[in-house]
């Protein structure tokens, strides 16, 4: 028996959860109401919760034949005006990607939950890591934009799971949810009252009459009003490159303008979107960078440093994609050196070198399946600031 | 006695082998605690052999947010089987608590720890099944490492198990307790 | 001298139904797709089906594109996936009529896996392959449907794989409804059409359709009309049996309703499941609080 299902004591204000079960709790208040997957380790529980959850929210939760066919069915789901979402790991992020770009493009909301474990390949299963910062933003071809989000406790998977919603129905995009398989299968105590009383978003939905109905014209925030199925505006959707009307065209200006508002149809949402936090930045020497289970062993490396006279801070993106650039010079501008722990081998370093320029900027790299210690970060960044002082 | 409760970070491992029950055990140990207003990061391996290998599930107990929620220097260790041996005892901070079962892990490497070694399994086997160990080896824990009410324990145990293995695992906690208390204290 | 396409069906007007402003169409001249949509449309108007609340989901390739000429809600998707879109927007939506419109390649390669769990799954979905036995889109290359023997652009030596029966892979996979029906026979193939759409399961329905453009020229078959005449050589009814001599397709394929079963479709009952369980979980929490 999984004692977890049991339902937390009347009254307790903290209640155990594992950070898969808060994703799904996240999506059902947020107002999901679909669910398409496909079993892998380390998500799968995501799937287990929600095919229980929205049965009783008289929403669907379907088991597909792949994972390709899970973010096909996800987004389908969402073109009929359901809020939609789909967990997975590197394997299945991989092969989803062809389907996350037609979302991109085609303007779909969707959440995609990517728990990474290690790789390349079939790699470690059951073992985090944090490889796949890059294919979260790249993986799909062409160009495109893409909002993702990296949680570091199931407290903030849960609340970033909200989050993610929000941003896909209200930026009309895919959202990946990005965290690794420490946080994922973690149980730790959490409140839930945060964004449980919040409104779950609304997509921003035509209305007028048909006749002057614009699919992909853009009002002035830069996002198009969707259609819903049924409600007699009759459009047509299409992975081609289109026009306004919606329509396939190879039209240079009609293509050029469409994916013009595309690439940066973000930029008037950015207060929404960015999302970080800072610990200990304002008088740091040293200044780390990381996400996930990497920033929580930089949150011990803190204490154990500042004991020793060393001022570490900490720079964490919550949002990681787009990349909260001015945050991160800020927050380092007084700092001598960079430090970035990450479970691969120079992922986030290459984005914070491309921001801070690689002179202050250093990687400490774990890809063996362990997760980086506060020992090991609070040790590098003493050392760095060693060399600094000789 | 010592209190484990006394830092501000704690950190337990329960370690043996897959099928012991020891994630479940942590899992009544951090409800109890979480009870109690604790806040607890629990953690286990999660490998594709869930039976029979090794296996351990860790608990991290503080009195605000958990920052870093592994186990990086243990103030306690349980150990149902000697497989846990090896991969625990270089983590295991100076004077730590080490609950050990006297059958199934009978010898234990030199430390400045403080060691008991206890009949887990065996008082289990007498109790009419040997799968309830771990709940006898939750009692021994809260008696001897006093990390909450034993109340607050025993309603954890009762939320989690089925109705079948209630009266037997209440029977388990009880004993196990009572394993704790006659265990002369050792000199910190 | 009016330019109106009469139908035998008076009242219908296909222009009802689609697009103009897509107008003219893509396809090559000959190319039974446009035989294929007009069944299609026509079935949904005897049927009543509101345009509204009517979805297309097509994938890639020469059918794909059909989607875009329908006044529905129509929606194009990626190589292969219709099936697996469709799915999605169906479980969502059940007061969607989800029609899927796919080609050979789309179907039955790249998509195979999603129309045997199609079949098996039997949600409510009326899926129409037309099968030219080439990828048109792309040049003229091999199917999964092409002859054995046939030339393409990637078999110069004449294709030397066997080709799928798709109905029978349907019935094996457990499409409660599987229908093949030939250009040739518009009235018939509207029929089919329309009672896989009639059915309250999944219904997979072949559509032979000629690509005479590419497939025909490269193999030599003749004319567009040749090549539709040759559509009967090979299929059943009997009758047919003696009016062509030389056999379009290798093997002899049978036309009309394959299959038709009566199981449980997918979406219903699920939500009968789930709403036994919303109950019951009601009468449970409604028990706690009068005590």
């Amino acid at each position: 028996m999984n004692a977890i299902d049991k339902a937390p004591a009347p009254g307790a204000a903290l209640r155990l959860i594992s950070g898969n079960h808060a994703c799904a709790l996240g999506a059902v208040a947020a107002g999901c109401r679909f669910f398409a997957g496909y079993p892998i380790t380390p998500s799968s529980e995501v799937a287990e919760r929600l095919s229980r959850l929205l049965p009783e929210v008289d929403g669907v939760f379907v088991q597909m034949e792949d994972e390709i066919a899970s973010i096909a069915a996800v987004i389908g789901a969402s073109m009929g005006g359901v809020k939609a979402l789909t967990a997975t790991s590197g394997p299945g992020f991989s092969l989803k990607q062809e389907n996350i770009g037609y979302a991109a493009g085609a303007e779909i909301p969707c959440v995609i939950v990517n728990v990474m474990r290690g790789g390349p390949s079939t790699g470690m299963p059951t073992r985090p890591s944090q490889s796949d910062i890059m294919q979260s933003r790249w993986g799909s071809h062409g160009d495109y934009p893409m909002i993702v989000l990296a949680p570091a406790s199931v407290r903030e998977i849960y609340t970033e799971t909200i989050r993610a919603f929000y941003l896909a129905e209200t930026c009309r995009t895919p959202v990946v949810l990005l965290y690794d398989q420490v946080i994922a299968q973690l149980t730790e105590t959490v409140e839930l009252s945060d964004g449980e009383n919040r409104a779950p978003a609304e997509r921003k939905w035509a209305s007028g009459p048909r006749e002057t109905y614009r699919p992909y014209a853009a009002d002035e925030d830069g996002i198009p009003a969707m259609s819903r199925p049924g409600a007699g505006y009759r459009v047509h959707t299409t992975g081609l490159t289109h026009g306004e009307n919606g329509f396939p065209t190879q039209n240079p200006e009609a293509v050029a303008r469409n994916l013009g508002r595309l690439f940066t149809k973000f930029e008037r949402h950015r207060e929404a979107i960015d999302s970080w936090e800072t610990l200990g930045c304002e008088d740091a020497d040293v200044v780390i960078v990381a996400i996930g289970i990497s920033a929580r062993a930089a949150m011990r490396a803190i204490d154990i440093a500042r004991a020793k006279g060393l001022r570490l801070g900490l720079f964490r993106p919550i949002t990681l994609w787009p990349f909260p650039e001015k945050a991160l010079r800020d927050a380092t501008a007084g700092a001598h050196a960079v430090l970035v722990p990450e479970m691969n081998a120079g992922q986030l370093r290459l984005e914070v070198e491309r921001i801070l320029g690689s002179q202050r900027v250093h990687g400490l790299h774990r890809y063996d399946g362990e997760a980086i210690s506060p020992e090991e970060i609070a040790a590098r960044a003493q050392a760095l600031a060693r060399e600094k002082t000789t | 006695m010592k209190s484990l409760m006394r830092d501000t970070r704690i950190e337990i491992r329960i370690g043996g082998t897959g099928g012991q029950g020891l994630i479940l055990c942590a899992k009544m140990l951090a409800d109890a605690l979480c009870t109690a207003g604790k806040h607890v990061a629990q953690s286990q391996t999660y490998e594709p052999t869930s039976r029979g290998g090794y296996c351990n599930s860790d608990l991290i107990i503080s009195d605000r947010e958990v920052d870093y929620p592994l186990a990086t220097a243990l103030d306690c260790l349980v150990l149902l089987d000697r497989m846990a041996v090896k991969p625990s005892w270089a983590l295991l901070k100076p004077g730590a608590l080490v609950i050990a079962d006297t059958r199934l892990c009978p010898e234990l490497p030199e430390g400045n720890y403080r060691v008991h070694h206890l009949p887990l399994s065996r008082t289990a086997i007498e109790l009419g099944s040997e799968r309830v160990a771990n709940i006898v080896a939750l009692g021994a824990l809260a008696a001897l490492g006093t990390l909450c009410e034993r109340k607050a324990l025993e309603q954890a145990v009762r939320a989690d198990t089925p109705k079948s293995f209630l009266d037997i695992n209440l029977d388990a906690l009880s004993a196990g307790h009572r394993l704790g208390k006659q265990t002369a204290p050792l000199p910190a | 001298m009016s330019s109106t396409i009469v139908d035998s069906a008076a009242e219908f007007d296909v222009r009802d139904y689609l697009r103009k402003e897509m107008m003219p169409h893509f396809l090559c001249p000959g190319c039974g797709h446009g035989i294929a949509l007009r069944a299609l449309l026509w079935a949904i108007h005897e049927l009543g089906i509101d345009k509204d609340k009517l979805a297309v989901v097509s994938g890639i390739g020469c059918a794909g594109r059909l989607s875009a000429y329908i006044d529905a809600n129509t929606f194009h998707v990626t190589h292969g996936r219709p099936l697996a879109y469709a799915t999605g927007l169906a479980l969502a939506r059940p007061d969607l009529h989800v029609v899927v419109i796919t080609g050979d390649g789309d179907c039955l390669a790249i998509g195979g896996n999603h129309l045997i769990h199609a079949c098996r799954r039997n949600l409510k979905l009326t899926c129409l392959m037309l099968n030219n036995e080439v990828y048109g889109m792309t040049g003229g290359q091999v199917s999964p449907t092409t002859s054995e023997t046939r030339l393409t652009t990637t078999t110069p030596l004449g294709n030397a794989e066997p080709n799928f029966d798709a109905c029978a892979l349907a019935a094996a996979a457990g499409a409660s409804f599987v229908g093949r029906e030939v250009t040739h026979h518009v009235p018939k193939l509207k029929e089919l059409i329309r009672a896989g759409l009639s059915h309250p399961g999944f219904a997979f329905v072949e559509v032979l359709s000629d690509c005479t453009e590419i497939f025909g020229r490269k193999n030599e078959l003749g004319s567009s009309a040749e090549m539709v005449l040759r559509q009967k050589s090979e299929l059943r009814p009997e009758a047919y049996r003696d009016t062509v001599d030389t056999p379009f397709r290798s093997n002899d394929l049978p036309t009309g309703v394959l299959t038709k079963t009566d199981r449980a479709e997918y979406g219903t009952a699920y939500r009968k499941a789930a709403a036994v369980q919303r109950a019951a979980k009601a009468a449970k929490s409604a028990a706690g609080i009068s005590k």
